[in-house]
């Protein structure tokens, strides 16, 4: 159950994520055709890296389902199978404690409950927390930068369903190759 | 402790990206400033904010499409028109169609994966020996992260802060001085084994060939033409190849079937991601070099043995050789460019450029030598060669780079020069 949750989700992810690449390409291209004919489009840069940085960290939540990060393996690769799966275990809880650990960095750095109790008035918030992140404007695009910070939380909460998903499931054929 | 941390995790086979983010955040725990995990999330997200990182999806997608659209077929016969008649003729072919597919594709790995089922089952069929065939194919991949355009090098130049458009051209003198040396081993080992005889085209033949592959030549001359003339930026004329590459694979090859773009997309997103999700790790893990003045350390430690660049570059070329032996060549880029790159820039007055140039080449060899030789994998499972044949073939191409390298770290002026 939890494995297919983890597995769909994946897949909404990497298709957001491809959907972004086109994003990506299509700015640039926009921004090429706009500049040539002397009518640059001030925002595309920003808004294509923000595209990039969205697909970045969607990308790496579901490469933390399909285990296809980089990593070295060169130890994994020539111990046994029975040391194999306690590497692989150790691997899981210590990507599942990085997840937990990026959750809780969301949470200082967004402060939701602290921004609730000020009844979503963000200078009362400001005053009694001194975090101004939901003030940061960005520099072209006219909308507030916390819309786009709010990608740390979706990869958090992805990361964590993942290695979940990983360190409760027991050895599935496919981990053991 | 937090060094203990890092290299057992990394042994352990966790993620790369998540071993410099644990690393960064205990060693944040350790030394007491947990204040800097309001802002550590912010922090990677920063990490990326980065025009020039840009180029790295744009580079891959035109990479894939290259290989959909039917391009790398042209442009082997198009190098047959060239050198297709000397003795050893397909050899030297490989190395000119590696050479053309460098200034396309970014990727070593990439680029010895297509090669490799190009080039090896030609070669074998002509009478080459198999594991030679391969050995050429695995180190013509060697001039894709040197012939610009190269995805190592845009890494590098965000992370030195130096334009990756001038970090490209820095690149073209070393390349070139590679395919030589390349095409000296070649000849060399042609004169102690009889390679087969190679046939020239005829006129009309090499006419054909030359037309077929003019649209696919359109690519690294965007590329390289859009750079070297300063009208585009890297990420431009990255996004204008990869619609060169579509449209000429899609209407004028017509190999290249639109309803894969979908396919090709996600593979490009899940590629770049991994990529840039370790520069956005490598952000958080900068705190940790900084705080604990590695580079200074370092550069104390070094400094005291010599006070030659010269032999400076040396002791790195023989550290990274290592460290390249380990790790990915991209995630060690990623990790020694911060620490080492003020050293050599600061205490040795070295060129980033040629520094930039030297480190890229070096940690790249790494996909060619045991244990963790990724790139002879893949040129072993494409080409059906077993890896042991390839290294037996592989060395002489090995001790050629080697030169170069001694080369390039001896005479800045090869880096620097086109400048």
């Amino acid at each position: 159950m939890l494995y297919r949750a983890s597995a769909a989700w994946a897949r909404m992810e990497l298709l957001a994520a491809a959907v972004l690449a086109v994003c990506v390409t299509l700015l640039i291209l926009l921004n090429v055709v706009t500049r040539n004919i002397g009518q640059a489009l001030f925002w595309v840069d920003e808004l294509a890296i923000y595209a990039m940085i969205w697909m970045t960290f969607l990308g790496a939540s579901a490469a933390l389902h399909h285990r296809s990060s980089v990593s070295i393996t060169l130890l994994s690769d020539v111990v046994r199978p029975a040391a194999r799966r306690v590497i692989r275990k150790t691997v899981d809880a210590t990507v599942f404690a990085f997840s937990l650990a990026m959750l809780w960095f969301c949470w200082r750095w967004f402060l939701p409950l602290d921004l609730a109790q000020t009844g979503f008035d963000v200078v009362a918030f400001q005053g009694s927390t001194f975090n101004f992140i939901y003030a940061e404007p960005t520099l072209t695009l006219g909308v507030p930068k916390y819309l786009f910070w709010l990608v740390m939380w979706l990869f958090a909460l992805g990361a964590t369903l993942h290695s979940a998903t990983h360190l409760l499931s027991g050895t599935s054929p496919k981990d053991a190759t | 402790m937090s060094a203990v941390l890092f290299l057992a995790a990394l042994l352990l086979s966790v993620p790369v990206a998540i071993v410099l983010a644990i690393t960064a955040i205990w060693y944040i725990w350790e030394s007491g400033n947990a204040v800097l995990f309001d802002s550590f999330a912010q922090k990677m997200f920063g990490g990326l904010e980065n025009y020039g990182l840009l180029a790295i999806p744009l580079f891959m997608l035109t990479g894939e499409l290259m290989n959909e659209g039917g391009m790398t077929r042209r442009l082997v016969a198009l190098a047959r028109v060239f050198v297709g008649g000397f003795r050893g003729g397909l050899a030297y072919i490989n190395l000119l169609a590696n050479m053309f597919m460098a200034a396309i594709i970014g990727s070593a790995t990439a680029q010895i994966a297509v090669m490799s089922r190009a080039m090896v089952p030609v070669m074998k069929d002509e009478g080459y020996d198999e594991g030679f065939a391969a050995a050429t194919t695995a180190a013509g991949g060697l001039l894709a992260p040197v012939i610009p355009p190269s995805m190592m090098f845009v890494i590098f130049g965000v992370l030195a802060q130096v334009p990756i458009g001038e970090m490209f051209i820095a690149g073209i003198i070393p390349g070139l001085l590679l395919a030589l040396s390349f095409a000296l081993v070649i000849t060399l080992i042609g004169w102690s084994q009889q390679f087969p005889k190679g046939t020239w085209m005829t006129r009309s033949q090499a006419i054909q060939a030359l037309l077929a592959a003019l649209p696919a030549l359109l690519v690294p001359v965007a590329i390289i033409g859009g750079i070297l003339f300063g009208i585009a930026t890297p990420t431009e004329s990255a996004a204008i190849a990869s619609l060169i590459a579509f449209l000429v694979g899609w209407l004028f090859y017509r190999d290249l079937d639109p309803r894969k773009l979908g396919g090709m997309f996600k593979r490009t997103a899940a590629n770049a991601s991994m990529i840039l999700f370790m520069i956005a790790a490598a952000s958080v893990f900068g705190w940790v070099i900084i705080y604990e003045e590695l580079p200074q350390r370092l550069a104390g430690l070094i400094t005291s043995i010599t006070s030659d660049p010269f032999v400076f570059l040396l002791i790195v070329n023989l550290a990274l050789l290592l460290v390249g032996m380990v790790i990915d060549g991209i995630a060690a880029i990623i990790l020694i460019t911060p620490i080492l790159l003020p050293i050599a820039t600061g205490s040795y007055d070295i060129s980033p450029y040629q520094f930039g140039v030297v480190a890229c080449l070096n940690l790249v060899l790494g996909l060619l030598t045991p244990p963790v030789g990724i790139g002879l994998y893949i040129a072993s499972s494409m080409s059906g060669t077993a890896p042991g044949a390839i290294l037996k073939s592989l060395w002489p191409f090995l001790v050629a780079v080697t030169v170069v390298l001694v080369l390039l770290s001896y005479v800045p002026k090869l880096s620097t020069l086109l400048i």
